[in-house]
């Protein structure tokens, strides 16, 4: 092995561990946890069994919840896409001097804290929340805006907006703007620019933002556990009320099936939208 | 075919005006070359042609129909872009349909188009290929073609030639002015290059710092400049400083340093002005025998041999360096004293700035 091979072995020599160490092994153990049964004394009982796959993908009740959470995590990341598309095209074109400022903007929500960003959302949106408040003053019927989809849903596109953001600003600054301006020489009006020039071309961006805005949706907890108040159920809220039943096993079983199917989707998605990437790259 | 008048016309970028009053016109048929330094004016008067640029003041009218308030979409040109601007994710048939589509043409016209106007660039069997699959000359046909296919009224090109190596180069020079002339459409053409703008254009538009200095043939610009600026920019030339004495009938007498130069000119200085002779360095010739009639007397200082000329650097008696230039092989030897005759017919008197 020469030194250079040996250097690049050595860099990643610690990033392996660590995902070896804390990321593999208790992957791992939830498998081997899913195919056990369960016990109130301990992670799991002894034996093997397939019962706990066979419940999830079964049993109505767990099904539903897991149509609903692709649902739901599906609704999101069209919405984000859509309020995403038009602020990253201004940042990536704008030759503004607040171009920093803005950038920083967009970032800004990752900096707070997930929990901190639901309880906001609570304060806004709860039924006796500054806008209920608000409502009541002016002698309005009070809205339902928790407790509900509505507001997991708005309080997600708001949390995952800038994961959105980002790749699809990076794929519409490749875009040369004289492209646009050939396609205007040639008689397409700006919708059919974009439609046919700008979207195409933005395909990079909208994939890896959406893989990503989705699979973050499939996985929210925190938010739907504390907007939905127990009257949203996602497979992550149900897993973890298995962990305070002692199912550890069928919880173990239930994760792992929503991370396959998870899995399945974006594989299928990436497949499709790879279909119209082709002849680009 | 169509008639492009420009009237009038002005673009300003916040504090910065880049074109300032320029009044042109483009007969049927005609290519006019837009030709001048970086930052000059060229490129942003050819965007307010196509309507990329909104312009300040002033008028575009093709045919007398005034597009400024029009779209680029609604204009009906064809523009070949610098880069070329070919669509990446459409393969050559794809992007040369485009412009037909947008117009609503079926599909079976569309097909025929697109195979017409590959034949005319020579592209056919490319149809397929992406545009990164193609060399620069060949993405630069496809965009000619993609261009030429909407058989647009004007066909405008922002320095197409720029990234093409030299040779090439030379090639496409060719290639689009014929294409041009086959089809006949009116054309608009932006150059820095001074030999693209004299091999192409039937006319070419020289312009400083957002202004017109001289429309004229190539002939015209190099030979007649009408500004200084003219007549640095397009080739060599020799700037002999000094004041009108006298003359009419376009021939003037000019008193320069190094003694009274006559020159030609356009128009009619007034006596005791100051003013600037120019005269070209292959226009300017050596005598052997200083005292020849007619010749001031100077010394070569150094000589280049350029392969198919020599050129001559020759210091005059006032102190100012001549740039000479003669057949190959001319045998003036470095330190010898000869006389220089600037002949009155290739000489031209040239203002300061526009008038």
């Amino acid at each position: 092995m020469s030194g250079i091979a040996r250097a690049k072995w050595l860099l990643a020599a610690p990033v392996g561990a660590m995902v070896f160490g804390f990321f593999m092994v208790p992957y791992l153990n939830i498998v081997v946890m899913s195919l056990r049964q369960p016990s109130t004394t301990q992670a799991y009982g002894p034996g093997f069994t397939t019962d706990n796959f066979v419940k999830a993908a079964t049993d109505p009740l767990y099904v539903v919840t897991l149509l609903d959470t692709l649902r739901l995590a599906a609704m999101i990341t069209l919405i984000t896409l859509a309020l995403a598309y038009p602020v990253a095209f201004h940042l990536a074109r704008t030759e503004s001097r607040w171009r920093g400022v803005l950038y920083g903007l967009v970032l800004s929500p990752l900096l707070v804290g997930v929990v901190i960003r639901t309880f906001g959302w609570i304060i806004l949106l709860a039924n006796n929340g500054l806008i209920n408040q608000a409502m009541r003053q002016l002698d309005l019927p009070r809205l339902q805006l928790m407790y509900n989809e509505f507001g997991v849903v708005l309080a997600l596109v708001h949390i995952f907006l800038p994961f959105m953001v980002l790749p699809l600003m990076g794929a519409i600054q490749g875009i040369d703007p004289r492209l646009e301006e050939a396609a205007r020489s040639l008689g397409a009006d700006k919708r059919r620019v974009f439609l046919r020039v700008l979207l195409p071309l933005s395909m990079p961006g909208i994939q890896s933002g959406c893989i990503l805005v989705f699979v973050l949706a499939c996985g929210a907890y925190v938010t739907p556990l504390l907007l939905g108040a127990g009257r949203v159920h996602t497979t992550t809220t149900v897993v973890v009320h298995q962990l305070e039943l002692f199912l550890w096993p069928f919880g173990a079983a239930l994760a792992l099936v929503l991370s396959l199917v998870g899995l399945m989707v974006v594989w299928l998605y990436a497949r499709l939208s790879g279909r119209v990437l082709r002849g680009q790259s | 075919m169509t008639q492009l008048r420009i009237a009038g016309l002005e673009k300003r970028f916040g504090e910065v005006a880049a074109v300032r009053g320029v009044d042109l016109e483009v007969a049927e048929g005609e290519l006019v070359s837009l030709l001048g330094p970086s930052g000059c004016g060229k490129t942003t008067t050819l965007r307010c042609v196509a309507g990329f640029e909104q312009p300040s003041g002033g008028r575009i009218a093709f045919d007398g129909t005034d597009v400024v308030p029009l779209p680029p979409e609604k204009r009906d040109i064809g523009m070949v872009f610098q880069n070329y601007a070919l669509f990446p994710h459409m393969t050559v048939r794809e992007n040369l349909g485009f412009g037909p589509e947008m117009r609503g043409i079926g599909a079976a016209a569309r097909a025929k188009k697109v195979a017409d106007v590959l034949a005319m660039v020579q592209l056919v069997g490319y149809e397929e290929r992406y545009p990164r699959q193609l060399s620069g000359g060949q993405q630069q046909r496809v965009a000619l073609a993609r261009a030429l296919v909407i058989e647009p009224k004007l066909l405008l090109l922002d320095e197409p030639l720029a990234n093409l190596d030299a040779k090439l180069r030379d090639e496409m020079r060719f290639f689009i002015r014929s294409l041009q002339r086959r089809v006949g459409i009116t054309t608009l053409y932006v150059t820095h290059d001074q030999a693209e703008a004299m091999v192409m254009s039937d006319r070419i538009v020289v312009m400083f710092e957002g202004r017109i200095h001289q429309i004229g043939s190539a002939e015209d610009v190099y030979d007649r400049p009408a500004t200084r600026a003219v007549s640095n920019f397009i080739g060599q030339s020799n700037l002999l400083d000094g004041r009108v004495a006298g003359g009419g009938n376009g021939r003037w007498r000019i008193d320069t340093a190094m003694g009274p130069v006559s020159c030609g000119s356009g128009f009619a200085p007034a006596v005791g002005d100051r003013a600037s002779a120019m005269i070209r360095p292959e226009a300017i010739e050596l005598h052997a025998n200083k005292t020849d009639a007619g010749c001031f007397p100077g010394r070569i200082e150094s000589r280049y041999f350029l392969g198919n000329l020599a050129e001559f650097r020759v210091r005059m008696s006032d102190g100012s360096l001549l740039i000479v230039q003669q057949p190959a092989h001319a045998a003036h030897a470095v330190g010898a004293e000869i006389g220089v005759r600037l002949p009155a017919e290739r000489a031209w008197l040239v203002r300061e700035d526009v008038a």
